[in-house]
């Protein structure tokens, strides 16, 4: 192995930062979501108990995709 | 360095965790039918019932207290007709009393205008009869009086003379005829 | 888990084998029993014990042991099935989703109990059962209640122009009856191997810091233990919210395929 080389080498997988890149969407998702909640609960504070049960159906609809993005190493990968 | 590494673990031939094998199936779906048929027959069917129960013990116990509110109602509604019997009654009494009282007092206050009337009565009848007795002895001593006073003044006696005695009884009458105008007029003048 | 500092003095991080460990029974036919599967029989029968316990001698005035078992029941019927899927349809598929809930429960906080280590849900087959039986339910409800309008509404919603179906029925079949089992099963099998991979990690490094490495990094031993320590108070809550979120999505899902407009 010559010096060159060694200096260009990148060790690890490139999936690593394909995850990195998936997991910004969901992340800016995930804090609109709650984010709004919160503003919706601190407009009518008597609504908190409905909005808490849509704030974790949309987090699990926006998480989802974060998953996905772990996944997609295997899948790709696949044997 | 991580060549080795990663060498090391691919030749273990990683496995790809998306792939089920039927083992795992297996066994889940075992797994699964315990936990749901334990649910299904055993836990909740039970933990229905146990809600029912609740339900009807509470609602046995709403009952319950609507019994004692209704008991509770019917003996206010008694005591309340109680007092206003009570009421009534002692009203009705004060009202006796009063008249009775207005009676007795009526009674007395006649009572005592008659015994005041009779004393009264009696009084003047005492002071007419003293009256009398008195007009009756001045007159006998004002003869007395005025023969004696006659005799003084003619020098002799007159007392057993027929004569003497006529005079007086006539000056008498003329007297008592005089007096009778003057009695007349007295009692517009004031009795005394 | 088994740490991998071996006596070399390089640190070895996690890998996916940790999920296909060796066979102990049954070995080469469909009915091999590996730690995993036993692991998942261990939930099975604490899941079990907890509750014939509980429930045993309903009285009621509880007992503790009884409102406990009580509290978790009323979670999942209350908040999940009769919240989302009102009185009638929430006695119907209640035991579905305590079933799934409870599951879906223990089988996740095994991955933190000493010694087991690792969450019975992390291999896919129970996310990938659980996700195809919430996926056969809500069609099953669907048919059940009105075919002709279930496929209509789910495929055809109203109130879009008629020249957009062309692209709104493939969206909405994907994402219907594609998407939804398989985002079930991911979510829930990535989050269990992501976290046990991250605690493996954490310890492994703690390890590794602790026996292995030379004078000033044993400092961060204490670092990556601190992490370690508060990624496993995380997975609790992860367990609880996982758990939740499987149950609230399949009563969800449910409920759309109950709904007469969509």
């Amino acid at each position: 192995m010559d010096a060159t080389t060694v200096l260009a080498e990148i060790n690890g997988n490139i999936a690593t930062v394909g995850y990195g890149l998936a997991a910004i969407g969901p992340a800016i998702g995930i804090g609109i979501v709650v984010g709004k909640t919160i503003e919706g609960v601190a407009r009518q504070p008597e609504l908190a108990g409905r909005l808490q049960v849509l704030m974790y159906i949309g987090i699990a609809f926006t998480e989802a995709l974060a998953f996905i993005g772990i996944a997609t190493y295997f899948i790709f990968t696949g044997n | 360095m991580l060549h080795a590494v990663i060498a090391a673990a691919t030749e273990e031939a990683a496995k790809n965790p998306l792939i089920p094998e039927w083992y795992d199936i297996i066994w889940s779906a075992v797994c699964f039918v315990v936990i749901f048929f334990f649910f299904w027959k055993l836990v909740l069917p039970k933990m229905q019932k146990l809600l029912d129960d609740r339900a009807e013990a509470i609602e046995g116990n709403i009952a319950k207290a609507d019994d004692a509110q209704r008991k509770a109602e019917a003996a206010l509604v008694q005591y309340t007709a109680q007092l206003a019997d009570a009421r009534a009654e002692a009203g009705q009494i004060r009202d006796q009393a009063r008249t009775d009282g207005q009676r007795i007092v009526a009674e007395h206050k006649d009572q005592a205008a008659a015994e005041a009337g009779r004393i009264a009565a009696s009084a003047k009848a005492q002071i007419e009869a003293e009256r009398q007795a008195a007009v009756v002895s001045l007159r006998s001593e004002v003869g007395t009086l005025a023969i004696d006073l006659a005799s003084g003044v003619i020098g002799e006696s007159l007392s057993n003379d027929a004569k003497a005695s006529a005079i007086v009884d006539r000056f008498l009458a003329e007297l008592e005829a005089n007096e009778v105008p003057a009695h007349a007029a007295a009692p517009a003048a004031g009795k005394i | 888990m088994v740490p991998s500092a071996t006596g070399d003095g390089e640190f070895h991080g996690p890998s996916i084998n940790e999920f296909f460990p060796d066979v102990i029974f049954f070995a080469d036919t469909p009915f091999e029993i590996n730690r995993i599967i036993l692991i998942r029989f261990i939930a099975v029968a604490v899941l079990m014990l907890v509750f014939w316990l509980g429930t045993r001698r309903m009285k009621i005035i509880p007992t503790r042991g009884q409102s406990l078992a009580e509290m978790g029941l009323d979670f999942v019927r209350v908040n999940i099935a009769e919240d989302l899927l009102g009185k009638k349809d929430g006695k119907r598929f209640l035991p579905l989703l305590t079933t799934i809930f409870f599951m879906v429960l223990f089988m996740n906080l095994t991955g933190i109990i000493p010694f087991l280590n690792i969450a019975g849900t992390s291999v896919i087959g129970v996310p990938l059962l659980l996700g195809i039986i919430a996926y056969a339910t809500f069609i099953y409800a669907g048919v059940k209640k009105n075919p002709a309008k279930f496929f209509r509404n789910s495929l055809f919603p109203p109130g879009v122009p008629v020249g957009l179906y062309i692209i709104v029925t493939p969206i909405e079949f994907i994402s219907t009856f594609l998407v939804r089992p398989f985002t079930l099963t991911l979510r829930l099998m990535m989050n269990m191997i992501v976290g046990h991979l991250l605690l493996v990690l954490f310890f492994s490094a703690t390890q590794f810091f602790f026996f292995t490495a030379d004078g000033g990094f044993k400092l961060f031993g204490a670092g990556t233990l601190v992490f370690g320590f508060a990624f496993t108070l995380f997975e609790v809550l992860i367990a609880l919210l996982q758990a939740y979120i499987f149950a609230l999505l399949t009563a969800v899902y449910i409920q759309l395929a109950l709904a007469e407009e969509h």
